[in-house]
């Protein structure tokens, strides 16, 4: 076991660094003069240079790439361009916004989707399975975002029920999901993020329990004349594995992908940051964001593989 | 409606309850209330001195939190807004040495942190924006500083309360640039150590408010300078919380559900429904216009026939119909309050004209390239208004196409001008004509000629050459008033843009909120408001 | 499975090891003709879709209004008025023209980077499966650099940092697909290649390129083409996504993910009419996916 928790984390060691080169290189691709938010239109050549030289953004690329990752490998992820605050300072900051919303969207969307999906997968065929499947693909078909602008529509626009957007009276400072008028701001947000979780989750439980059923064990249990409630427990027991396999990816896959549902509702996450340091070039903030979203994600998908690994002992040897 | 409002009124009131009981505790007295502000701003400006995010910066953080030697008059609406004594309570250019400027400091003004003003504290300020040898020296704030410091050549101290400034040419209007340039407290960076970031979170400066609460990209909450030098201007609200929203509908959004109470350009789509929530709106005229910019060195535009072509080819009243009444059409570069404007040739929409013009030039059809950003400070609607613009110019012979970017690309072509974009024609920047240097000035002489100023079309003629130097070296205000006169005459007759319209800066007030004065400028004096209840 | 989440299950196993020889390929797919024409939803969702393409292609003859010409007179006006079926949009253009007309980048923009991606990704897969250990760990371990970033985030940086487009739009979604189709071509090639009817080939001297056309090809064709059948759906969201953040394609372009941006800021005059864009995304993305769903369904079948 401890060999194979040491083999996949060597194994993601190169994957890191890989991620890094792509984050660094990514804004160079980027038209336009990183510092042209710093300057004005007209400032003069000399202190262009000026500026240039101060940030670091005058040496060669690959120089620029490995000082910064040197300093990243000691936590100095720079400081952000616009704003002189620390990147790990604004992306951390951030991170606990997002997490905010995944940590509320992942559960829910995990019950509702494990129950529906439970049923689903209890009657292959019939006509609820069909229901709920539709449903399912209903849910991963989405565009969340949509969702996301057809709520305001209904509860803050029609009837104006619940708040559009940002977080509230004292913005994140002091947000405290437990009193209403702080939480008001999280349900919109917190139902469209569930959204496609819900069907994703609802699909591969389906699909878990139905494979369970057709094990051995299952029809030996039935023959040994067991309840078909206690057969029913002793599958759903086995199909929870998995579906908690893709409730871990999605919980990776919602920290880096929620850009869209964070800017229907200016939720100041870390998706947030990361379209608004696109659109200001604050590349250091922009490099570290991406950065960090993606080691986030290597590391669920480490985690997930590695839990699945002690659980099921099949994949140990795999 | 009835119900809506009914509903609206419970949910403002509830938040303002709420509001209340969270921000202003026991002593929360009679009048103040908070004011909320929603700003167009993407993050919350930079507070450590000279801000970011444009004009908007300077209006809610520079100019509360801080002060420059020279002020603006916010103080009327129905009058152009002119420069009045800041922390400096005159200037004036020494006799003998026309690129000497002497200030006499304020006396008894105090820092935030309790520090006396003085002519050191100047000194030691012009250090932390240039000198890149002092320790006060700031990389961010020299280069937000740029374009203010083109002229600035060297500071020396007097005596305690005056200093000198040494300019590198001859300008006269030297005193309107300090007005952006803002002074903070050096007893507060000396405390801090210089830790640039720490002085952003508690700021120092000597301006009508302090900052309370900051939390970044988020909000940032100020309260009254209760001890500020101008005792007309202790603000009367309690407190003034700014909130970026850059989004337009989400700052409707959040004044209709009683989030804000102050929302800078509400969508003139969404005027409408906000009247009908009761919210008062107002808009004055400001020194700003949405023109083209044009490229005289390659292409149509070249040709002074094309360019008056295109400014007969627009009908302005259409554009202001399309913005809801939020802008006025746009003749001449000035708008017609500004005090320089005089009698300037008007293209008032004549299709035949310009169609005749461009085929006296022989260009037909006239193929042009124009940039234009999809969003922008200043940029108002660009796709709408530019849809419209397109199918007028195309109505007379033009045949435009558009590249379409965002604004940081169009701000890199506005920076590097026509020799590195030679083909494009023209391109859609927003202008702030506040100060007559920009205003006139930069737009055609030749030593603003891009990339190292904003002639970004390298812009040349005798007469307007002529006029801007004049104008450089005259010290007496009423000759001076008529040589800028003389030059946006000029200017009309060169046709040396596309004009479109000026910009009205709608704003969107709940009920609840009084005394706001919108001045005919950039900049507002937020201090006179108070919230009820 | 992470890159894709929408997709959902992953391909079937039984596809890895089906190992069947080229002789047979004919009548598996006779069956699947017959499976397919058996599943009524299929065809019915196939038939939506084949009609969005029609819609598509004819667009110009299907607009009752030329989708960008406008009257600002007639901005943002309701359903049915003066002719305008669902109404006009901000600028007073048809909202149902832009719609049909934006069919077009819609199933380009999840069509275009889904094949790109299938060649290119088939074809590295195919070799790191094919070529030796070195080759393979090389493109392997590049495919799992990309493979570590999500789906959304990867597009946004690629797209964003390339300044949008509808071109930049494309290559981001291109190289967010590629690493799932290598990784399932290669484990398709690495399954047959060891398989003794290619060592057989092998041994009679047939050049690597015969090998793979003979006798790969039709092994890892079937998964590739499965798998990216569901990713169509999965473009069409992310590339609509994209452009409504702003980085996907530029205005004035017709386009379901931008008109839904641009429409945003009117929610306040026309809320309901600024919803019918997202309908549409939805609408094709889910006939996508039950159409991918069902192709599935009828391939899937051990022979």
């Amino acid at each position: 076991m401890l060999t194979l928790v040491g083999r996949r984390i060597l194994y993601a060691i190169p994957i890191a660094i890989g991620v890094s080169i792509v984050c660094f290189s990514l804004v160079y691709l980027a038209p336009g003069d990183p510092l042209q938010l710093l300057l004005p239109p007209d400032a003069p050549a000399d202190a262009v240079a000026m500026i240039k030289h101060a940030y670091g953004f005058d040496r060669p690329i690959p120089v620029q790439y490995v000082l910064w990752l040197w300093r990243v490998l000691h936590g100095d992820f720079g400081v952000s361009i616009a704003t002189r605050r620390p990147v790990l300072l604004e992306v951390s900051g951030s991170l606990y916004n997002t997490c905010m919303l995944t940590l509320f969207a992942v559960p829910i969307a995990f019950v509702i989707g494990y129950s529906f999906g439970a049923i689903a997968g209890c009657f292959p065929g019939k006509w609820i399975d069909r229901v709920v499947t539709g449903t399912a693909v209903m849910g991963v078909s989405l565009p969340n975002y949509w969702v996301g602008i057809v709520l305001v529509i209904a509860f803050s626009v029609e009837i104006i029920a619940l708040p559009a957007t940002g977080m509230g009276r004292g913005g994140s400072a002091g947000f405290n999901p437990l009193v209403w008028a702080d939480a008001q701001y999280m349900i919109l947000p917190v139902i469209t993020l569930a959204m496609v979780p819900i069907g994703i989750l609802a699909r591969s439980t389906r699909a878990a329990v139905a494979e369970v059923q057709g094990l051995d064990f299952v029809t030996t249990l039935r023959a040994k004349g067991l309840s078909e409630s206690a057969v029913i427990r002793h599958v759903l027991k086995n199909a929870m594995a998995p579906v908690l396999a893709v409730m871990g990816l999605q919980f990776g896959y919602l920290m880096g992908g929620s850009i869209l549902i964070e800017t229907v509702f200016t939720w100041p996450g870390s998706g947030f940051l990361l379209s608004k340091s696109i659109i200001n070039r604050d590349i250091p903030v922009l490099q570290g964001a991406i950065l960090v979203l993606a080691m986030i994600f290597v590391a669920t998908n480490l985690c997930v593989d590695l839990l699945q690994a002690m659980i099921d002992p099949r994949i140990r040897r795999a | 409606m009835t119900l809506r409002n009914g509903r609206l009124g419970r949910a403002l009131s509830l938040a303002t309850a709420i509001t209340a009981s969270a921000l202003i505790p026991a002593q929360a007295n009679a009048g103040g209330g908070t004011l909320t502000v929603a700003m167009t701003a993407g993050d919350i400006p930079v507070t450590a001195g000279t801000p970011d995010q444009g004009f908007e910066g300077l209006r809610f953080v520079g100019f509360s939190i801080y002060d420059a030697l020279v002020r603006w008059d916010l103080s009327h609406s129905d009058k152009p807004s002119d420069i009045v004594p800041g922390l400096a309570t005159s200037w004036d250019i020494d006799p003998v040495n026309h690129k000497r400027w002497i200030f006499h400091l304020r006396d008894g003004v105090k820092w935030h942190d309790g520090c006396p003003f003085s002519a050191d504290d100047v000194i030691w300020n012009f250090g932390r924006m240039n000198d890149q040898k002092s320790p006060q020296f700031y990389t961010q704030q020299y280069a937000f500083n740029r374009g203010y410091m083109t002229n600035f050549d060297s500071i020396e101290k007097i005596d305690d309360h005056t200093v000198a400034i040494n300019t590198k040419f001859v300008e006269s209007l030297f005193p309107y640039t300090m007005s952006y340039v803002v002074m903070v407290s050096k007893c507060r960076a000396e405390t801090l150590k210089y830790d640039w970031q720490a002085f952003a979170s508690t700021p120092s400066g000597t301006g009508p408010y302090r900052v309370d609460r900051f939390v970044p990209h988020e909000r940032l909450e100020l309260v009254p300078n209760k001890d500020y030098w101008d005792k007309n201007r202790i603000p009367k609200q309690d407190r003034m919380v700014l909130l970026p929203m850059p989004e337009a509908s989400t700052r409707v959004a959040a004044l209709l559900s009683g989030q804000v109470n102050f929302v800078e350009a509400p969508p003139p789509d969404a005027i409408p429904r906000l009247k009908g929530a009761g919210m008062q709106i107002v808009m004055n005229t400001y020194p700003h216009n949405w023109p083209y910019i044009l490229n005289f060195v390659h292409g149509p535009f070249t040709d002074e026939r094309v360019r008056k072509a295109a400014n007969y080819a627009l009908n302005r009243d259409d554009f202001v119909d399309l913005l809801g009444g939020t802008a006025i059409p746009d003749y001449a570069t000035m708008p017609p309050t500004t005090p320089y404007y005089g009698h300037p040739k008007l293209y008032k929409y004549d299709a035949e004209r310009a169609a005749a013009l461009l085929k006296e030039a022989g260009c037909l059809p006239c193929n042009i390239t124009l940039a234009m950003s999809t969003s922008g400070s200043g940029q108002m609607q660009p796709l709408p208004m530019n849809e419209l613009l397109k199918s007028q110019l195309e109505a007379v012979g033009f045949k435009v196409d558009f590249k379409v970017m965002d604004w940081n690309s169009l701000i890199e072509i506005g920076r590097s001008g026509v020799v590195k974009y030679e083909n494009i024609d023209g391109y859609n920047g927003s202008r702030a004509l506040l100060d007559p240097v920009s205003a006139l000035i930069k737009p055609v002489a030749k030593a603003y000629w891009s990339p190292a100023g904003s002639n970004w079309g390298h812009f040349y003629s005798d007469d307007t050459e002529q006029t801007a130097q004049a104008i450089l070296t005259e010290f007496d205000p009423d000759k001076r008033l008529a040589l800028l006169t003389k030059l946006h005459e000029e200017e009309s007759a060169h046709a040396v843009m596309i004009w479109v319209v000026h910009d009205l800066n709608p704003r969107a007030l709940s009920p609840k909120v009084h005394g706001f004065v919108q001045s005919q400028n950039w900049f507002q004096d937020m201090t006179p408001i108070t919230v009820d209840p | 499975m992470s890159l894709t989440q929408t997709a959902g299950t992953a391909i079937p196993a039984a596809w890895n090891d089906d190992g069947a020889p080229s002789v047979r390929v004919r009548t598996y797919w006779q069956s699947v003709g017959v499976r397919l024409r058996r599943d009524e939803v299929t065809l019915a969702f196939g038939a939506i879709v084949l009609a969005i393409v029609l819609v598509a292609i004819f667009a110009p003859a299907l607009a009752p209004f030329d989708p960008y010409k406008g009257s600002i007179v007639g901005r943002l006006k309701p359903f049915g008025w003066r002719g305008h079926p669902l109404g006009t949009d901000e600028l007073g253009r048809d909202l149902l023209s832009r719609l049909i007309y934006g069919a077009r980048s819609s199933l380009l923009m999840g069509l275009v980077p889904v094949v790109v991606a299938m060649l290119t990704g088939g074809t590295l897969g195919v070799i790191a499966g094919f070529a030796g250990k070195r080759v393979n760990t090389v493109i392997m371990r590049m495919m799992d650099v990309f493979y570590a970033f999500p789906s959304v985030l990867l597009a946004v940086a690629i797209s964003g940092a390339m300044g949008g487009g509808m071109l930049n739009g494309m290559i981001a979604l291109s190289l967010v697909f590629i690493p799932a189709l290598c990784r399932i071509a290669e484990t398709a090639t690495a399954q047959v290649r060891t398989l003794e009817y290619i060592e057989a080939a092998r041994a009679t001297g047939a050049g690597a390129l015969t090998i793979i056309r003979h006798h790969v090809l039709g092994n890892v064709l079937g998964p590739v083409f499965i798998y990216a059948s569901s990713l169509v759906s999965v473009a069409i969201l992310l590339a609509s996504g994209l452009s409504f953040l702003g980085l996907g394609i530029k205005p004035p372009t017709a386009d379901w993910g931008l008109m839904l941006s641009t429409l945003r800021d009117s929610i306040y005059v026309n809320p309901w009419i600024c919803a019918l864009p997202g309908a549409a995304i939805f609408v094709t993305s889910i006939c996508f996916n039950l159409l991918s769903d069902g192709i599935r369904a009828a391939m899937d079948v051990r022979l």
